[in-house]
């Protein structure tokens, strides 16, 4: 076993598990130093297999640092720290505790060595992300919880059945990639594992359903996290699946359509993740880690991640910040709110633009990997099916989503327009930092770009061509989204998804279990009470019986027979002593007469 | 033994005999109750604490009797003055030590009438405890045998319950009666060998018959301490009516000495008849288990289900012992001190309840955990660990035992399952009405819940609990290679197998 190797997601979980103590007055400070601590640590990171324990007859391995886990332990941590501070005037200390721990979780995702340190951080992270949900304390917020917690608990079942697979073949728990060109039941398993968890529909109508219901802040830490935490174990795991491309444009389409549909700003979001990550997926799948197309997908597939981590959390730090100040997140109830709430819109807007990959801004620089890796590859469909997904973005996330809650009709109600104000300094200060971010990696490429896992980046992005061809979609996208205003007006609607198979089938399962399985178990029960507990009753009052009357009354009745015997010889007593002495003696005499008598015999 | 100089020289076992002794004598002379209490405290305390250098200088690699003292006593007899531990008697020793100060922290508001006397009685008590433990001689063992009974006569008998007078006698001319054959059986044994020595009489080949005879004799004796079943009707007398520390001694440790004898003196001394009629007893044991259970369940006062229990779970101890395997006899040890712990902290909680509501009815103690959350939290423990629940210490006593009877014969394994079942449905009913109740309680607004003292008797039991259970491996290596070497007396070096690695 290694010397102590201080692990980033120990100093939050160790932040987590100490916040609860720390004093009110304090508590800001705490909750500006621990992530700033955890991604101070992982800026010290050094390269090579750290942390690694003994149990049983594996070895655990917690420190797995190479270019792929650095990249994503960076991002994730910088996430921590700004959407802790987007959070900080929240006072319920168990929403700061559980947002810790799965920040812990997902860093000790990215940093594991072996499957079993995997999934035990796996599971960690889905336990404590749904309090950020049911935080919320809707009574929607509830079932949305549950049904996430089961979802992803489904999951992590697929995933450890995958494991365990595995290990039987294999023989070894290391988490390295996957014999991805003869996949195996185990293959396909830790697959669906990943791909739950990365919003892959069908199995993604968790994540709109969840996303739009957790708390404004826990919804910055459940962009970030969960998603991305998959990605980077389908990139780890599965690189070169070839499954994984037609899943990774199908997901990117998908998302982008439901996206258009959403009435609610969050939910729309949230399918947009889904659209987003869809190119992260496809870059997965396309990353033959032999072939430099390979190579510039999976740097395409880690560089899209950390912008989108970037640019997400920014989007939903301002559509959280638009629901914190007016308690409305849906379109049909916001819009023209830029004269009350200007800044949030400008971080907003630079969110939209970055998610746009429109030039300038750190979408840009890494969407365009995935999509020229695509088609270097010769895979037309997949090339175009991403482009047609980068027009839809534009005109939901880039164009719909600022322009129907700051500008257009305004359908606000009273109460809302009163409410609306610019959030607080925390919050605006996170969105500023964030929103400077993306401009900077945009801007100034080999921040990011230096960063990847296969180096030297040759990639150029800024070339005449990319930025022509690019700046000509988002544009025509902005004039048909001007032309088509009025068919593009929000209207309260709900889309009904893949959940709607299990929702349904849950309510199925449920009348089942009230209905003929109940009736069954009363039938046993009635059959239990009557036949077995009964007679066990009856069974042990006779024992009880047998021995206080029988047992007892026997020995009592030996005792008692022997007393009377004893009053019955007492009788012959009188109270002279001497009579006594002399029947004593007399007797004794006897005893020894007839023993002399029988010895001579 | 492993004891540096100078410990090395002092007599511990002569130490851990006779010094509550001494400490009975000067507690015969203090004035105040205040200063009787605390001495005796200090006394118990001390004592134990004197036990943990035997402990820690035992040697556990050797079945052989360690800390041995060996000196002339009555020449014209021939009985020696001989003490010896091996690990059987050690564990015993250490849970005697043990659960003496509990008693008397468990006695410090309950006895309130002639307090030195009672403490007196405690001190000879854990002398002659202790001695039975340590013994190596026939007479010396007798002596101690017989020396407990009066003490524990006389706590029943003063400071019991309402028929007190009956649950003394009944006891006393019970035990008694079983002595006598234990008696008769030493004295045939002297007649044939001429020593008093135990470590002599073992495995000196005598004729069957005579075997079984002295095999008999020993039996009645012990299965009436035990208790096994029909011999067992002065256990619910005389735990209903004595009071708390006497009934934690009693289930604690003086039913201990059955099976300790068993162990003790039938097995290595008359092993053929051991073989020949372990069979049966097995089936006994199985009756015993079930048939406690039957009776526990049957029951409505606290105490008398409590007491009922004893008699289940010492029947997986007789169960584990006549199976005569490895498993079995670890198992029946381990039940042995697990069941010391156990059932003794459920006596105290009973006597807590008691002292709070003045009655032993389950009835009237419906819903009080309410009210009482601590008690009731150190109370649901030991309930859970009375009923063999994985985690808690019986687990691995009754895991151990049944695996041997399963070995040893599968029909009385399976015929041992219904038992367990039964404890659980009389334990957790218990436990049911105490900590919940129905909606119908009786009041008890004004029960308060444990005080420090109460909370630091139960305390070192829960951790034990707890400890046993989830490591038993150290306890367990202290007398695995006298159980090895026991089973190899028994039945033969060649028919048992080699002990398993660490």
């Amino acid at each position: 076993m290694s010397s102590f190797w201080l692990h980033p997601a120990l100093v939050m979980l160790a932040g987590a598990a100490l916040l609860p103590l720390v004093p009110e007055r304090a508590r800001r400070g705490w909750l500006l130093l621990v992530p700033a601590l955890a991604f101070a640590r992982t800026l010290g990171l050094e390269p090579g297999t750290w942390g690694e324990v003994r149990f049983l007859d594996w070895t655990l391995v917690f420190g797995r640092v190479d270019r792929l886990s650095l990249v994503f332990g960076y991002i994730l941590a910088l996430m921590a720290v700004l959407a802790t501070l987007y959070g900080l005037h929240v006072r319920r200390v168990g929403e700061h505790v559980a947002a810790w721990v799965y920040a812990g979780g997902s860093l000790g995702v990215i940093y594991a060595g072996d499957l079993v340190t995997l999934f035990v951080f796996w599971e960690l992270m889905a336990l404590a992300s749904v309090f950020l949900i049911w935080y919320r304390g809707r009574p929607e917020s509830l079932g949305a919880g549950y049904r996430y917690l089961l979802v992803h608990l489904a999951g992590g079942v697929a995933l450890l059945a995958g494991i365990v697979l595995h290990y039987q073949a294999t023989r070894s728990l290391a988490f390295e990639a996957l014999a991805v060109d003869r996949p195996t039941l185990a293959t396909y398993l830790v697959m669906t594992g990943f791909i739950l968890n990365a919003a892959v529909p069908p199995l993604h109508a968790w994540l709109p359903d969840a996303y739009g219901e957790a708390t404004f802040n826990g919804s910055v830490f459940l962009c970030a996290f969960t998603t991305k935490t998959a990605v980077y174990a389908l990139a780890r795991g599965l690189p070169g699946l070839d499954l994984l491309v037609p899943l990774g444009v199908i997901m990117a389409v998908y998302g982008v359509v439901y996206a258009v549909l959403e009435n609610d700003s969050r939910r729309l979001l949230a399918y947009h993740i889904i659209s987003q990550v869809g190119y992260m997926v496809a870059g997965v799948g396309l990353a033959d880690l032999d072939t430099p197309v390979g190579q510039l997908a999976l740097n395409g597939a880690c560089a899209h991640a950390f912008a989108h981590i970037l640019y997400k959390g920014l989007l939903f730090m301002g559509t959280g910040a638009v629901l914190h100040m007016t308690g409305e997140s849906r379109f049909t109830r916001l819009g023209g709110l830029y004269p009350k709430m200007p800044w949030t819109f400008l971080f907003t807007l630079i969110g939209g633009l970055s998610i746009s990959a429109f030039p300038l801004f750190s979408g840009f620089i890494s969407k365009s990997m995935i999509v020229t890796a695509s088609f270097e590859d010769h895979r037309l469909w997949a090339g175009f099916g991403l482009m047609l997904a980068s027009a839809g973005t534009f005109l939901h996330t880039g164009l719909k989503v600022p322009y129907f809650i700051w500008f257009g009709e305004n359908r606000c109600s009273r109460e809302t327009w009163e409410r609306a104000a610019d959030p607080g300094w925390n919050m605006t200060l996170a969105m500023l930092l964030t929103a400077a971010l993306c401009v900077f990696i945009g801007c100034y490429t080999p921040y990011l770009y230096g960063m990847l896992p296969f180096q030297p980046v040759t990639y150029q992005p800024y070339t005449s061509y990319h930025v022509a061809e690019t700046l000509q979609v988002l544009l025509f996208t902005a004039l048909g989204f001007f032309l088509f205003l009025k068919k593009l007006t929000p209207e309260p609607t709900i889309s009904l998804d893949t959940d709607w198979f299990y929702r349904r089938g849950g309510r199925a399962f449920l009348r089942l279990a009230e209905g003929p399985v109940r009736a069954l178990d009363a039938w046993w029960g009635e059959l239990y009470r009557r036949a077995g507990l009964a007679g066990l009753v009856r069974a042990a009052r006779e024992a009880r019986w047998f021995d206080q009357s029988l047992i007892d009354g026997a020995v009592d009745g030996l005792a008692a027979a022997v007393r009377a015997g004893g009053e019955r010889l007492r009788s012959l007593q009188r109270a002279h002593v001497q009579e006594s002495l002399w029947v004593a003696l007399a007797v004794t005499a006897l005893g020894l007469v007839g023993l002399l008598l029988y010895r001579a015999w | 033994m492993n004891l540096p100089e100078p410990l090395a020289q002092i007599s511990w076992l002569s130490v851990l005999v006779f010094s509550p002794l001494a400490a009975a004598a000067v507690a015969a002379v203090l004035r105040s109750e205040r200063a009787v209490r605390w001495w005796t405290l200090a006394a118990t305390l001390a004592v134990a604490a004197a036990s943990v250098p035997v402990a820690l200088g035992f040697d556990p690699t050797t079945p052989a009797f360690q800390f041995v003292e060996d000196r002339p006593w009555i020449p014209f007899l021939g009985a020696r003055y001989t003490l010896g531990v091996d690990g059987l008697s050690l564990v015993l020793v250490l849970l005697t030590t043990g659960i003496l100060p509990l008693c008397v922290l468990a006695s410090w508001r309950y006895i309130t009438t002639r307090v030195r006397e009672f403490m007196l009685g405690l001190l000879v008590m854990e002398t002659a405890m202790v001695g039975v433990f340590c013994a190596l001689d026939f007479v010396l063992f007798f002596l101690f045998w017989e020396a407990m009974l009066v003490p524990m006569a006389l706590l029943i008998g003063v400071w019991g319950g309402p028929r007190r007078v009956y649950a003394a006698l009944k006891f006393f001319i019970y035990t008694m009666a079983g002595s006598v054959f234990l008696l008769v059986a030493i004295v045939a044994l002297y007649l044939m060998t001429g020593t008093f020595d135990l470590r002599a009489l073992m495995g000196r080949g005598y004729p069957l018959a005579v075997q079984v005879w002295v095999f008999l004799a020993f039996f009645v004796s012990f299965a009436i301490k035990v208790p096994m079943v029909p011999f067992h009707t002065w256990l619910p007398a005389a735990h209903v009516e004595a009071p708390t520390a006497g009934s934690v001694i009693l289930a604690s440790v003086l039913l201990k000495m059955g099976t300790y004898g068993f162990l003790r003196l039938s097995l290595p001394i008359t092993p053929d008849a051991t073989r020949l009629l372990a069979p049966y007893l097995t089936w006994l044991s199985v009756a015993a288990l079930v048939y406690g259970g039957l009776t526990a369940l049957a029951q409505s006062d606290l105490k008398k289900l409590v007491a009922y229990s004893s008699v289940g779970h010492m029947g997986f101890a007789t169960l584990g012992i006549f199976t005569l395997t490895r498993a079995g006899l670890e198992g029946a040890v381990l039940q042995m001190i697990n069941h010391g712990i156990t059932t003794g902290a459920l006596f105290i909680c009973v006597g807590l309840l008691y002292e709070r509501l003045h009655t032993r009815e389950l009835g009237a103690a419906a819903g009080v955990g309410k009210h009482v959350p601590v008690f009731a939290g150190f109370f649901g423990v030991f309930v859970l660990s009375s009923m063999a629940f994985p985690g808690t210490n019986s687990f691995i006593g009754e895991f151990l035992a049944l695996a041997g009877a399963f070995e040893a014969s599968r029909p009385v394994a399976l015929a041992a399952v219904p038992g367990v079942v039964l404890a659980a449905a009389y334990l957790l009913r218990m436990l049911q009405k105490v900590a919940y109740g129905s909606p119908h309680n009786p009041d008890h607004a004004g029960v308060t819940d444990l005080t420090l003292r109460e909370g630091l008797t139960l305390a070192p039991l829960l951790g034990l609990v707890f400890w046993i259970g989830l490591h038993p491996a150290p306890l367990v290596r202290l007398f695995a290679a006298s159980v090895q070497h026991l089973l190899e007396q028994t039945l033969g070096p060649a028919a048992v197998p080699p002990a398993a690695g660490p």
